[in-house]
């Protein structure tokens, strides 16, 4: 294989290195080692193709799209009782492909959840932090204080920590507010967004990507997702 | 008669659980897809809504759990072909690009500037035989022999595709940043005669 059948090989490799183990590959990407131009056009490639992925990534949704997609299969004419072990195969499948995205590879959408994860991933990489205010201090010392458990619930006033200043972003057309706190020397950036409506709290989604870990949950009143370069455990002991 | 579906047997909660376990899986990466081909956000919710439907009604026959996802994707996809209207868009084969192009640091730079929404755009300016298996490259579900599998054509294809496929990408985003950039020249009022 030369270098022009390896970049015309490589330009099908995704970023992230979800294809790491795609044998297809290992030719060119021995050879990628081999030679340093190779190298740092395949470098360029990846960076080029992680920026395009993040970007698409950042695209939501709509919230009412993932509840509309439930009502409608609720009518459809489903038959449901001849295949129950594949379902069971299905279900176990999509469980491990949850736990392996989570915890060794790139991440993938999970639904709302999954997507305010990343979204706050992609925030915490990207954007610029800062924010101020006295509502905002008592909040962050609350999260800052070791004996607070996150998922128990936040005194969170979104109005008034909008108005004094907290940061706002956008997220699928809504406000989301970023803090930023430091939990036993560690930051921590957690970010809120007011749900549609009351709702169950649910599962808690985990998400791993650039070094970066992040976990979403909701309360009956917000979505929260609280990002940090710390490791999944670090997270998971906020909750 | 009581079915056994009005019971909610186990079986039934099961298959609940799976379908509502797959939309969360998937439902946002086939709406990106889905908007990629489509273009605007009400055809790709019809999309995506209408795969999850065809996966309810028919699903049961799939008999390899594990090609799931591949079988969304593949039925969003035929979903799209099936609604679509003849694209009169022809790409002239001159036109194509090598797919020899270099990444250049600044091309890099640029997708980070822009918004997603206008990544997607200028993706949606790339020709639809590029722009599909491009779409599915960038969401990152599959790989490039699942989405040879997905669009029914050999893996050589999806390669040549993919590589063609990201300098059209590069030049339409270079065209959109420099079009976003062009500030229009006031219009001048036109005078009333008195």
């Amino acid at each position: 294989m030369n270098s022009d059948e390896a970049k015309f090989r490589l330009r099908a490799y995704r970023p992230g290195g979800r294809d790491a183990d795609n044998a297809a590959f290992a030719e060119a990407l021995a050879l990628v080692e081999r030679d340093p131009a190779l190298r740092e056009w395949f470098k360029n490639e990846q960076a080029f193709d992680a920026a395009v992925t993040a970007k698409i990534r950042s695209v939501a949704a709509p919230l009412e799209l993932r509840a509309a997609i439930l009502a409608g299969a609720r009518i459809a004419p489903r038959r449901r009782l001849r295949f129950g072990p594949a379902w069971w195969a299905i279900a176990a499948a999509i469980v491990l492909a949850f736990t392996w995205s989570t915890f060794f590879r790139q991440p993938a959408q999970a639904g709302s959840l999954g997507e305010f994860a990343g979204f706050a991933i992609d925030d915490l990489r990207n954007g610029h932090h800062g924010g101020h205010g006295a509502a905002l201090s008592a909040l962050q010392a609350m999260l800052a204080n070791p004996s607070t458990h996150l998922a128990r619930g936040l005194p969170v006033d979104f109005a008034q920590l909008k108005n004094s200043g907290c940061r706002t972003l956008t997220f699928a057309g809504c406000d989301v507010l970023e803090i930023c706190f430091q939990r036993a020397g560690i930051e921590f950036h957690c970010y809120i967004l007011p749900r549609a409506g009351p709702g169950a709290a649910g599962t808690p989604y985990h998400l791993a990507s650039n070094g970066m870990n992040a976990i979403a949950w909701n309360d009956s009143h917000y979505t929260y997702a609280v990002v940090g370069t710390a490791g999944a455990e670090a997270i998971n002991r906020l909750l | 008669m009581e079915t056994r579906e009005q019971t909610g047997d186990a079986q039934g909660i099961v298959g609940d659980g799976v379908f509502t376990l797959l939309v969360d899986r998937y439902y946002a990466a086939l709406y990106r897809f889905a908007l990629s081909l489509a273009r605007n956000q009400a055809d790709a919710c019809d999309l995506t809504q209408q795969t999850f439907y065809v996966w309810a009604t028919k699903g049961h026959m799939l008999r390899d759990a594990t090609r799931a996802k591949t079988w969304l994707f593949t039925t969003l996809y035929r979903e799209f072909l099936r609604g679509r209207r003849r694209d009169t868009r022809v790409t002239s084969l001159e036109d194509l690009p090598t797919g020899e192009n270099d990444v250049a640091d600044e091309e890099i730079d640029r997708v980070r500037r822009l918004d997603g929404a206008l990544v997607l755009e200028a993706l949606g300016a790339v020709a639809e035989n590029f722009r599909t298996p491009l779409t599915l490259f960038y969401l990152e579900d599959l790989s490039y022999q699942e989405i040879a599998e997905t669009l029914g054509v050999p893996v050589g294809t999806v390669m040549s595709r993919l590589s063609r496929g990201k300098d059209f990408l590069r030049a339409a985003l270079a065209k959109l940043e420099q079009k976003s950039q062009i500030v229009p020249f006031p219009l001048m009022q036109r005078r009333q005669a008195p």
